[in-house]
């Protein structure tokens, strides 16, 4: 999900403007100092610097001695040339450092691109555009607060027209029909309005903690849609504090959405997974029976 | 009692074609049993399937990153579903044989066959009938069997459709005191081995009166309004079997028991098309099968053995033997094992 922004250290210039990014693949060309994508590392002042900005507080007291100790913990964590450009006193015994260090690393960012691991955002205009031209009819999402959890305000940031921080819900899209049952919904309701209202989407919310109830109530529904019969053609999201896209995976549910989601995120993994959807099942249907076809479900849901 | 527990699994599930693994909880050890299936295979050199609804073989839990979990070992020939990214991170070689256009939040699920043998993460489709679709898949491709991994405490894909054998996976995450992690055992197991929904046999309800099987609305099922539950039994006083297509959530079968003036002593008997389908919180089918209310599947489920973890990770733990020994004497008919400790 999208990572709150931390402010940048050394304000290197616009991301991307010396350099635009090689499609996927592409040859790299030194001289052009292109992008290659499947071993990229950190940016701060120039390309391939691998440079980071790191945040973090010691429980030691303010000192020289602090100061030493930090650098030493970036250096066990594999940093090369830690610097610490800031550090002040928090409180008695704590200190805050602001550090700069080098990190050899790289990351395969081009293969992952390439699997459908990524959910590619698009404005509300675009997701306007998308769906009229891929979805041609309102798409019905229901979403809910559900089991004992009162906190409606997560739902509400997505699926309500007011929004948040100037995004509005999916309410005010006209490519979406928004149906929000509000809080402590009992999931068999939830899933008997789904299915009432023939929804493609249903997007609930919920804290998880490490207490298994929380996480018995999200697979719950995932099984209840299941038995149902509607797994294949409902597209399940989940969205809370600490929603992973891996705990969405666990649970069962379709993608998860955790802290610094906007309602555009969602809006557009809605549409284009629906999109997907209506494809492969176009294809299936013009295939005819084959060993991925769609509806062989019908045996597994009864 | 005292009937002699294997200390291998494998025996137990030979004719098993598909293999589902289901959990109680997070935490009872499912990764743990399939990783002591792998090895058994592994040494008779028997090739399988491996899929998992969620992850496996993952070094760290989803939700507490403080508990380590085990490593999923596959052996040449072997194949598996997963993520490209996954696959590749696995440093393992391997043979790509299909996407299969199931996405997951993960990436696209591929079905590939290792060239190698290693510790690889495994994370296939959700959906069961996406499941039940890669299993038969894998079975064509020479697996002799399809072991499907589960996660949390997920039961979909143990259904009959899905898979024709099921491993149970509990232990000490479920409470602190033996008895209730015992009393959860022994309902979650009732639950999936549901009797098969059977012709009447008269016993339920005396001959003359004429018994009516009714199959029910999936809307009203699933709202459960009491009044709604109430007027259906008062508009079919003989009504005796009441047959669910969809899911028996636990809200319902409360509101048939509130509807005490409508039922007028009646027993009742609900056919589910599998225990799948059936949702329970707070009691279990013995409880209500006291209260008058039977539950019946229309196709059972195999339950082929439990696997015990006597250890609550952060918390407490059990000692192995009394766990497994209070659990066999509470259920009968199923080995209990505990794959890490047999003494």
């Amino acid at each position: 999900m999208s990572a709150d922004t931390p402010t940048a250290p050394r304000a290197p210039t616009a991301p991307g403007a010396p350099t635009a990014p090689t499609p996927p693949g592409a040859p790299t060309t030194p001289g052009a100092r292109a992008v290659d994508l499947s071993r990229v590392r950190p940016y701060a002042d120039h390309l391939d610097d691998g440079i980071v900005q790191l945040s973090f507080t010691l429980p030691v007291p303010y000192g020289l001695a602090a100061r030493r100790a930090a650098q030493e913990w970036a250096a066990q964590m594999g940093f090369e040339h830690p610097e610490v450009v800031h550090y002040q006193e928090l409180t008695a015994g704590y200190t805050h450092f602001v550090m700069f260090a080098e990190s050899r690393q790289r990351v395969d960012y081009a293969s992952l691109s390439e699997e459908g691991f990524d959910i590619e955002y698009m404005s509300e205009e675009q997701i306007e555009q998308f769906a009229a031209e891929h979805i041609g009819r309102p798409i019905v999402v229901v979403g809910a607060a559900t089991g004992t959890d009162t906190h409606s305000v997560g739902i509400d940031a997505m699926l309500n027209l007011k929004g948040f921080h100037g995004h509005h819900g999916l309410e005010g899209y006209r490519a979406f029909e928004t149906h929000n049952l509000g809080s402590q919904v009992p999931n068999s309701v939830l899933v008997a309005r789904a299915i009432e209202l023939d929804a493609d989407a249903v997007l609930v919310s919920q804290t998880v903690t490490q207490q298994n109830l929380h996480v018995a109530n999200l697979t719950e529904l995932v099984e209840i849609v299941e038995a149902e019969g509607r797994r294949r053609q409902l597209i399940l999201t989940c969205g809370g504090p600490r929603v992973s896209n891996e705990l969405a995976k666990e649970l069962g549910f379709d993608a998860g959405f955790s802290k610094g989601t906007y309602p555009h995120h969602v809006a557009s993994f809605i549409v284009r997974e629906l999109a997907a959807r209506v494809e492969s099942t176009t294809a299936a249907a013009a295939q005819g029976a084959g060993p991925w076809d769609v509806d062989a479900a019908e045996d597994v849901n009864g | 009692m005292a009937e002699a527990v294997p200390e291998r699994l494998s025996p137990l599930l030979s004719g098993v074609r598909s293999l589902a693994l289901v959990g109680l909880a997070k935490n009872t050890g499912k990764t743990v049993t399939l990783a002591a299936i792998l090895a058994e295979h592994a040494a008779g050199a028997r090739t399988v399937g491996v899929t998992s609804i969620g992850r496996d073989g993952e070094r760290r839990d989803v939700i507490d990153a403080r508990i380590e979990k085990p490593s999923v070992r596959l052996q040449a020939g072997d194949l598996l579903a997963s993520t490209g990214a996954l696959l590749r991170a696995s440093g393992l070689a391997h043979e790509r044989i299909e996407r299969t256009g199931v996405r997951t939040p993960l990436g696209e699920v591929v079905l590939a066959r290792l060239s190698e043998a290693g510790a690889v993460e495994i994370a296939g489709p959700s959906a069961a009938a996406d499941v039940r679709d890669l299993a038969e898949r894998m079975l064509d491709l020479g697996a002799e069997q399809v072991l499907i991994d589960g996660a949390i405490d997920r039961r979909a894909a143990s259904s009959p459709a899905v898979a024709d054998g099921l491993v149970m996976a509990t232990g000490a995450v479920l409470g602190e005191d033996i008895e209730d992690v015992v009393e959860m055992t022994r309902d979650a197991v009732d639950l999936a081995r549901l009797p098969a929904a059977r012709a009447h046999d008269g016993r339920h309800q005396p001959a003359r009166e004429r018994e009516e099987a009714l199959t029910l609305d999936r809307m009203l099922v699933l709202e459960a309004e009491p009044r709604a539950i109430a007027a259906l039994l008062r508009e079919h006083p003989q009504a005796c079997s009441l047959h669910i297509e969809g899911a028996l959530s636990e809200r319902f079968l409360e509101g048939l028991l509130a509807a005490r003036r409508e039922l007028a002593g009646r027993e009742l008997r609900i056919v589910v098309a599998d225990p799948t389908r059936v949702f329970l919180q707070r009691r279990g089918p013995r409880w209500y099968a006291r209260q008058g209310i039977a539950i019946e599947a229309r196709r059972t489920i195999g339950l082929r053995a439990i696997t015990i973890n006597p250890v609550a990770p952060q918390a407490h733990r059990f000692e192995s033997r009394r766990l497994r020994e209070s659990i066999a004497a509470a259920i009968p008919g199923v080995p209990v094992l505990d794959v890490l400790d047999s003494a």
